[in-house]
């Protein structure tokens, strides 16, 4: 099981899922991951949240992805909390700008998001933690 | 059946005439309001709020007759009242028209126009749209019993299915209407008047800080589509409570918030 966070992901993913970098297979990997954050018994709400942080990352990243590469998605998927990781080989990667919307509305959606932009590859990685199913009070 | 007396009615059925009868003479009064030249801004948007609340059974009404087509009825009501917001706005107390009679086709208008547009855009099976409309109903009441929203398998739980077909089933709420999400809102006069009159104040959006380039988009946003976006960042509500807040499922929540997002990423990329 991964932990919540770390750094240190198992280099060997749970899930994984290959798509051509273009904005029509953003769907299916939206539908896979809330697939999913459904059988870690995510709620309602947390798998929507999921779903449109994976979104925004996929977005993000596909903006510098180099034309005819692949966008890689990586589930790792632990107690209650999931590890997403998008990833593409970019041509020459941005630095992610913190301001942008996309990745505001990423960083309010996840519980924690980072961004590593390599020599020619994007990477994005998000955590969505389940909300507990005690009283939520 | 048109040509028969207006006061027929009022024969027929002596009761549900008078209420009939009240109606009329409230709502002539209001519009009378209205159309007054020199009237305050409070006191017209308070009548024009009167009118809405008095013709509310309207709408329910016309709703009602939508039933059972794979939409939540509350949902349809919803739409209605956009319908019955333009009526008022464009009733003409002149013209010698019961309002009822103005308002009922523009609110199953905008009903129908809500199936024409937002209609299954891929053919689900019914099962499906049952399903789909079976997991909101159950969902909305195991939030309420829960205090947070359900999960899939507390979904299949209560209603006796696998947790499989319940994603399943939220997967066919989100092919509902794929091909309207970047269509726009093209309601003319907007529908920010019924929220306005549920009562949130707007005053968070003002005082967050907007980057300069998102300021505009989110000006250009139609009311309705701001304040979800606003709750849900701004608040941090989650998606269920925006619904219970503004009185519509939280699927069609997810719908409207997944359309602004891509809206406002496509309106960005432009730049």
């Amino acid at each position: 099981m991964p932990l919540t966070g770390s750094d240190e992901l198992p280099e060997r993913a749970d899930v994984e899922l290959r798509l051509p970098a273009e904005g029509v297979y953003v769907s299916v990997l939206r539908t896979t991951t809330a697939g999913l954050a459904a059988r870690l018994d995510f709620t309602l709400d947390d798998i929507e949240d999921l779903r449109m942080a994976v979104g925004e990352a996929a977005a993000i990243v596909l903006e510098s992805a180099a034309a005819g590469t692949d966008v890689v998605a990586r589930f790792w998927l632990g107690d209650r909390t999931m590890t997403v990781s998008v990833a593409a080989d970019c041509a020459a990667p941005a630095e992610i700008d913190e301001d942008s919307f996309a990745w505001q509305v990423l960083t309010t959606l996840a519980t924690s998001a980072r961004a590593s932009t390599g020599q020619s590859r994007l990477d994005i990685t998000l955590v969505v933690q389940a909300t507990p199913l005690e009283a939520a009070l | 059946m048109s040509d028969d007396e207006p006061t027929r009615d009022e024969l027929v059925d002596p009761p549900r005439s008078a209420a009939v009868e009240e109606t009329r003479r409230r709502s002539a009064e209001l519009f009378a309001v209205l159309s007054a030249p020199d009237v305050g801004l409070a006191d017209r948007s308070d009548a024009r709020e009167q009118l809405v609340h008095l013709h509310l059974p309207l709408v329910e009404h016309c709703a009602r007759r939508f039933r059972n087509r794979g939409e939540a009825l509350e949902d349809l009501v919803q739409v209605g009242t956009i319908g019955l917001l333009k009526a008022v706005d464009r009733f003409d107390n002149e013209r010698g028209v019961e309002f009822s009679t103005y308002a009922t086709p523009t609110i199953i208008g905008e009903i129908k126009r809500h199936f024409r547009d937002k209609g299954w855009a891929i053919r689900v099976p019914r099962r499906l749209q049952e399903l789909r409309m079976q997991i909101g109903t159950t969902s909305a009441e195991l939030t309420q019993a829960l205090g947070r929203s359900p999960t899939p398998r507390e979904l299949a739980e209560r209603i006796g299915c696998t947790v499989e077909e319940i994603v399943e089933g939220l997967e066919s709420g989100n092919a509902y209407s794929t091909l309207s999400l970047d269509a726009g809102d093209d309601s003319d006069d907007g529908t920010g008047t019924m929220l306005d009159t549920i009562g949130v104040e707007d005053d968070s959006l003002e005082n967050v800080e907007i980057r300069e380039s998102i300021k505009p988009l989110l000006d250009a946003l139609d009311d309705r589509e701001k304040k979800i976006l606003m709750l849900r960042f701004f608040r941090n509500m989650t998606q269920s409570q925006i619904a219970a807040e503004i009185g519509i499922s939280q699927m069609h929540v997810s719908r409207l918030l997944t359309r602004t997002l891509d809206h406002l990423r496509t309106a960005l990329e432009t730049d």
